[in-house]
């Protein structure tokens, strides 16, 4: 290690001690970092070295994160750290980090071993789901001919009521849907996360945390209703990823 | 303070995974994972980090309008509005069923060029940045 004074170590997240890195892999920063391990007992944790004064957080540091973490989830077990984690020192990685915390880590761990995230995302498709809002509600029907054609400044009161009880509707339907992936994913006896919603149109993000040998069989199920759901649900899985939904820090009190 | 491995939610293509974009990588790393302060106290180091918009969609009068407009942008397909002859002929000429909502969707489109409004872009398109 160089200068200690001008460089920190990003941790991305810790493994077991025999975890390999690629010479050639990169991760945070501009230009990108390269990647390494800091190993201590039967841990090692993934950092790069890199300056203490440029920030962080452009798109391609986002993404280097979740890449890295990503690829090796698929290969060992790995607990991911939340984005922005940094430490002074490379003893530091490994003393205060992997030695404090050894028998913490490595428990985590053994209950990953041979697991990975999948996360299952659908958006409405916006007309299709209108439509089927609209054919089910005559209020809704009613309330939109009294907007129909007039200025958006002249009918505000009713744009803002209309629109709300379409959100409510559309949060009663990504209930239900959630409920339906959910129900499909039941057989594999996975545990599941539904995550919140991050857009007003989603119609389920629910992350499931499966044995990579599951993978064919949950694809085969999502699929399944992705097609029963074609041009009214854009449906996505994605995977396998670390296991960012499932690992929790529990702090005392909390 | 031990490290579970158990679900964190608080609620509780089909052709095999696809790839994470830029907005599903905001929705997983920024608010999931082990928090480094919890284990390391004193060598954590305080590093600058751009502001990144990642939020739980909260609903207010914004999306209520959104919707509005987005129904009534539908009606407007739905009855053929007069002074767009050529989509409408587009619409009548269509068979199928999806054949039909392409071009109302087409039409809606061509609508909301003509007008020159902009003001409908989502709101998860402004944090998709680099794409």
């Amino acid at each position: 290690m160089s200068d200690t004074a001008e460089t920190v170590f990003y941790v991305y997240g810790i493994a077991p001690a025999d975890i390999e890195t690629d010479p050639e892999s990169r991760g945070v920063g501009d230009p990108p970092a390269r990647v390494t391990t800091v190993r201590q007992g039967e841990l090692a944790a993934l950092v790069s070295e890199i300056p203490h004064d440029k920030p962080l957080g452009r798109p391609e540091d986002l993404t280097a994160h979740a890449a890295l973490l990503d690829a090796a989830a698929a290969e060992v077990p790995v607990l991911p750290l939340r984005f922005g984690a940094v430490v002074g020192s490379e003893d530091a990685v490994a003393e205060e980090l992997l030695e404090a915390n050894q028998d913490d880590f490595r428990a985590a761990l053994d209950q990953l071993d041979g697991k990975a995230e999948y996360v299952i995302r659908g958006r409405y498709v916006e007309q299709a789901i209108l439509d089927e809002i609209l054919g089910e509600n005559q209020e809704l029907a009613g309330l939109r001919e009294a907007i129909r054609g007039k200025p958006e400044d002249a009918t505000r009161n009713e744009r803002i009521a209309l629109g709300e009880k379409i959100n409510n509707a559309v949060a009663a339907k990504r209930e239900n849907d959630t409920k339906k992936v959910t129900d499909a994913l039941a057989p594999f006896e996975v545990q599941l996360s539904v995550r919140e919603p991050t857009h007003e149109e989603d119609a389920v993000q629910l992350a499931c945390l499966a044995d990579l040998a599951q993978q064919s069989g949950i694809e085969e199920a999502v699929g399944e209703l992705a097609r029963e759901w074609e041009g009214r649900v854009t449906v996505r899985l994605l995977g396998p990823l670390a296991a960012y939904d499932f690992v929790i820090t529990e702090r005392p009190g909390e | 303070m031990t490290t579970a491995i158990q679900p964190s939610g608080g609620g509780g293509g089909g052709t095999g995974p696809s790839s994470s974009s830029l907005a599903d990588v905001i929705d997983t790393i920024l608010d999931k994972g082990l928090v480094i302060d919890a284990y390391v106290r004193v060598s954590l180091v305080g590093i600058e980090l751009l502001t990144i918009d990642a939020r739980v969609i909260v609903a207010s009068v914004d999306t209520y309008l959104r919707f509005a407009e987005a129904v009534n942008r539908l009606d407007i397909s739905d009855t053929g509005q007069k002074g767009l002859p050529d989509l409408i002929e587009d619409m009548n000429e269509g068979g199928s069923k999806a054949k039909t909502k392409g071009a109302l969707e087409a039409a809606g489109d061509k609508l909301r060029d003509i007008l020159g409004e902009d003001e409908h872009e989502r709101s998860g398109q402004g944090r998709k940045g680099g794409d």
